[in-house]
């Protein structure tokens, strides 16, 4: 049988007809019943009268009205028998012969003794036949419950796991679905629906993996091919700069200069995207130790004081002595020198940026690299971190100072590796505030538990 | 300084011999492709080897890996190359004394250069 529900419906409407059928027998068998204590009302009073009639002594005192009804029961009466013994009762009491009455009467007393006897049997199996037809009925019912409830338990709430089961399944571990063999039922509908929605994902996924592999190939070649020309080119201009060829004269010199300058920011640019591909392909793996906060941060800062001379803008570290990070130190150092020469670009000049970290209530570090730029209007916001969208801000003059516009992409995509949140606060005309999370970090000079709520420890 | 130069990209080889001539003060020997360096490197003898990654031929491990089988050992070898992947630095790294990325400037070859061969104590 194919469908669940027909099923179920089937055994619904068996299990109602039994239950009608045994439940319309014992009504049945009921009013059969209230028929025969009638009957054997009747003939107790037969009874009682004939014994009565049977002790008179004068006939003639008899009322006319148990007359009557000696006639009624004679008419009423349908065995031969009881019909007999009565009008030969009632003939006697007619003729008014004192011996015959009695004779008659107790014949009378008798035969309605003996019909009240099987009368009494009778309904007594009537009464069992009745007490049986209900028990059938009740048993159809409950076992109708039974086998409806065993379907649905078998059929439907188990299947029903099952799928719940393998969509979970599926979430976790991709490739893990399928039912191979559907049921044949309604939940086997269901069944192949998710096989063919799964089947669907799972195609997508690939050709999306297919995709990032052909992406991350072509960024591979494509890199490699653009640094080897690169290569020569910044080679000549460097040796050309650099004077060991011959003397320049000014004008010459500048031009090499700005093509000195450009080409840099070309490589710089490559190296960039072929960092942003490596970390979205998973290709980046992180080597994670546990780090001194200030040593990082401190050697980030010693990498930057170039750019801090050229924008005139000072950096303030905070110093946190015996925080320590587990992080991989180079990205760590990537992250924040995005971060902080993103704000000495945009900081005006005699101003200061500003780094901190912060243990917070809810687990992770918070690290915020604070400028005095110009700000970043509200909808732009979440622009900053997409690739080549500096917002509206005005990019800086200095060739050397512009940026690739996947500084800020690569910091988000690093901070997400290490588990880790980032964002940005700002105001338009009130500086920034670029701030992101560290999940796992440990303060090596406190001993207290409760203040490293987060710092996992790695075997 | 004596300096084996094998690139397979003429540029390169141009502008990398000026750099190692002009301002390191080397003398330097060009060869174009893994062959011609590796009969070069077996017959003459060198101070410093520098390989490019890919050349045609041979590539530059499988000559450097072909000279130390064939008995050049003492000479240090130095890698240049465009590849970036961790996996091919650490087998530059395995084979040779060192590795310089490409795109470099001059003055940082000539660096580099004498600070892995003070470091490998044959820069002599």
């Amino acid at each position: 049988m194919k469908s669940v529900r027909l099923k179920v419906h089937l055994v619904l409407f068996g299990t109602l007809a039994g239950v009608l059928a045994f439940g319309y027998r014992s009504y049945e068998l009921k009013n059969e019943f209230v028929r025969h204590q009638s009957a054997m009302n009747k003939s107790l009073e037969i009874q009682s009268t004939a014994l009565t009639l049977s002790q008179l002594s004068n006939a003639a005192r008899l009322p006319q009205s148990e007359f009557d009804k000696l006639r009624e029961w004679q008419r009423e009466v349908t065995s031969p028998e009881r019909k007999d013994a009565l009008s030969s009762l009632t003939y006697a009491v007619s003729r008014n012969k004192k011996v015959d009455i009695q004779r008659t009467s107790l014949e009378v007393a008798k035969v309605e003794n003996q019909y009240f006897n099987k009368t009494k049997a009778q309904s007594e199996e009537l009464l069992s036949q009745i007490e049986r037809s209900i028990a059938l009925s009740l048993g159809c019912g409950i076992l109708g419950l039974l086998i409806v409830g065993y379907i649905v338990r078998a059929r439907v709430f188990r299947p029903l796991d099952r799928l719940s089961r393998r969509m979970k399944d599926f979430l976790v571990d991709r490739y893990s679905f399928q039912f191979s063999h559907p049921d044949a039922s309604e939940l086997g509908e269901l069944q192949r629906t998710f096989n063919s929605l799964a089947q669907r994902v799972i195609n997508s996924m690939d050709e999306l993996k297919e995709l990032n592999q052909t992406k991350s190939e072509f960024l591979n070649i494509a890199s490699h091919e653009l640094r080897t020309p690169l290569t020569s080119i910044k080679g000549s201009l460097n040796l050309i700069a650099s004077g060991v060829m011959g003397e320049l004269n000014p004008a010459c010199s500048r031009l090499v200069k700005i093509a000195e300058t450009e080409t840099d920011r070309l490589i710089r640019l490559i190296n960039d995207l072929l960092d942003l591909a490596k970390i979205e392909t998973g290709k980046l793996p992180l080597a994670r130790t546990w780090h001194s906060w200030d040593a990082v941060v401190a050697k980030t800062v010693e990498g930057l004081l170039g750019l801090a001379h050229e924008t005139e803008v000072r950096i303030k570290a905070d110093p946190i002595p015996g925080l320590e990070v587990f992080v991989d130190h180079d990205r760590l150092q990537q992250i924040l020198t995005n971060l902080i020469s993103n704000a000495l670009k945009f900081s005006p000049k005699g101003g200061w940026v500003h780094v901190t970290a912060e243990i917070t209530d809810y687990g992770p570090l918070l690290v915020k690299v604070i400028d005095q730029g110009p700000g970043i209007a509200p909808e732009d916001c979440d622009k900053v971190f997409q690739r080549f969208r500096q917002g509206n801000a005005p990019q800086p003059q200095n060739a050397l100072l512009k940026g690739t516009g996947l500084g800020l992409p690569i910091a988000k995509a690093l901070v997400n590796e290490h588990g880790g949140e980032i964002g940005v606060e700002s105001e338009l005309g009130k500086g920034s505030i670029f701030w992101f999370t560290l999940p796992q970090w440990r303060d090596e000079e406190s001993s207290s538990e409760d203040r490293k709520p987060n710092s996992e420890r790695v075997a | 300084m004596r300096i084996l130069l094998a690139e397979d990209d003429p540029n390169i080889a141009t502008v990398t011999q000026l750099c190692l001539e002009k301002i390191g003060g080397h003398e330097v020997v060009v060869r174009h492709d893994g062959e011609a360096a590796f009969d070069t490197a077996s017959r003459e003898p060198f101070d410093l080897i520098i390989l490019d990654g890919m050349m045609p031929k041979k590539n530059g491990l499988q000559v450097a890996i072909e000279l130390q089988a064939s008995g050049v050992v003492g000479t240090p070898i130095i890698f240049l190359s465009a590849k970036t992947e961790e996996s091919d630095i650490e087998e530059f790294l395995k084979v040779g004394s060192g590795y310089i990325a490409k795109p470099f400037d001059p003055q940082t070859i000539c660096d580099q250069i004498d600070k892995i061969l003070g470091k490998d104590g044959s820069g002599s």
